[in-house]
């Protein structure tokens, strides 16, 4: 605290423009929807797969976002032990590319009859897998920021904003039942602004974070209960 | 003054050798090689692999990003043999297009696999904002009389996230997953091909 003070009292106006951004940035607060079909109690040596649906237009679900999922439910107090996509679908090839992928739990028993599947599922105690589809898209900008440069010195000025849009699922299966165990959604919003005072100050909102915290909260509390 | 003027032309030379290398992006594939879980086609088959699929460079010239180079026949070959390797009872590599009298006796049939066309898209040429990739493969089945069963044609198609400064990486992603998705249509579909079941069925009787 004394730090700060003194800080303050050297560049007080830093400080308070300091202050300001950080009070305003991250403004994006996250609501979070599960409903739940099946009781899940996963255990410590039972494991989670996280798969982004794989899509051929351009909405698709961002890596940074399963990228960020992954490092959040590895974390915190009780971690979840994940299998990463990656060898997921390599152990599990050609069955979880684009192409062959189950559409819903109702195909799992059909999947499970190929050879050696069940067998690998079994190897790596994969209990759940939890699909994730959504993304974030901007939905509105405007306002008018420029920065020049020249012999005598240069600078930024103007307001730039734009507001995003975080929309997020998650189906979360059960592969020792074959069935679906529930749902979670996460939604989230934030304006984002550039402003330009001489040095651009960004005051970024970070919606699609907000929805990965918000999204992953619940999913280990979704699959650690009993319920 | 004529030792000024070499290092003059030196310089201008290693300028333009570096706006040469720049406008030039050379992708050298790389990615797991998984190896299917399906069961076994219960045949005994040699396989041929041409110069061209072995040592496949992709080189084109695009007006606004320079040329590039993909080379992806190394990790292609590598992800084929160990496809065919799973997908057949017993493998063999041969180096003709043809088997030999004595070849004919020992196995079922020859597969030839060969790339078509390989194509690919970054955000600034194409629709979408990743950098894409197709590629047509084709699959050529002969009996043992060296006669065709069956022609067998696949897209593999991959899609990767990136940006101007990770174009390569993006392009080398997005190519290694449309050798999946290639390699995962022949190795689910294949055995599926009226043609193919009728050749196995018809070995059967030979």
């Amino acid at each position: 605290m004394l730090s700060v003070v003194r800080a303050f009292k050297a560049q007080p106006r830093f400080v308070l423009v300091t202050t300001i951004v950080l009070l305003l940035g991250g403004c994006a607060s996250a609501r979070v929807e599960q409903s739940r079909t099946a009781t899940t109690g996963m255990t410590t040596e039972e494991s989670l797969v996280i798969l982004s649906r794989a899509s051929y237009n351009e909405r698709e679900t961002e890596e940074s976002f399963t990228d960020c999922l992954s490092d959040e439910l590895r974390g915190g107090k009780r971690p979840i032990r994940l299998m990463s996509e990656a060898e997921f679908k390599d152990q599990l090839y050609p069955w979880f590319e684009p192409r062959t992928a189950p559409d819903s739990s109702d195909d799992l028993a059909r999947l499970f009859a190929q050879p050696g599947v069940q067998q690998r599922i079994d190897e790596n105690n994969v209990r759940f897998i939890a699909w994730i589809d959504g993304d974030t898209i901007t939905t509105d900008r405007g306002g008018s920021f420029s920065c020049t440069v020249s012999t005598v010195g240069g600078g930024c000025f103007g307001v730039t904003y734009w507001e995003e849009d975080a929309s997020y699922e998650a189906a979360i299966w059960d592969l020792q039942n074959l069935t679906t165990a529930g749902e979670i959604s996460a939604d989230a919003s934030g304006t984002s602004y550039i402003a330009g005072l001489v040095l651009p100050i960004p005051i970024m909102a970070r919606p699609g974070n907000a929805a990965c915290k918000g999204l992953a909260l619940q999913l280990k509390e979704f699959l650690q209960s009993d319920g | 003054m004529r030792s000024r003027i070499t290092v003059i032309k030196g310089l201008v030379g290693l300028l333009t050798l570096g706006l040469l290398v720049s406008c030039t992006t050379n992708v050298q594939v790389e990615g797991s090689v998984p190896t299917p879980l399906v069961a076994k086609i219960p045949a005994n088959v040699a396989i041929f692999y041409d110069e061209k699929f072995k040592n496949f460079v992709h080189t084109e010239e695009l007006d606004t990003e320079g040329t590039w180079n993909i080379n992806l026949g190394e990790k292609n070959l590598e992800f084929f043999r160990n496809l065919s390797n799973a997908m057949f009872s017993s493998v063999t590599e041969v180096d003709s297009p043809e088997m030999t009298p004595e070849q004919q006796v020992q196995f079922d049939g020859l597969i030839i696999p060969t790339i078509d066309e390989y194509g690919f898209l970054t955000p600034n040429i194409g629709v979408l904002p990743f950098y894409s990739v197709s590629i047509r493969y084709q699959v050529l089945i002969l009996n043992k009389q060296n006669e065709r069963v069956a022609k067998y044609e696949v897209v593999g198609y991959g899609k990767s996230e990136g940006n101007s400064f990770t174009a390569g990486d993006a392009v080398g992603d997005a190519t290694m997953l449309a050798i999946r998705d290639g390699g995962q249509q022949i190795a689910v579909e294949l055995r599926h091909q009226p043609a193919i079941i009728e050749w196995l069925s018809q070995r059967n009787l030979d």
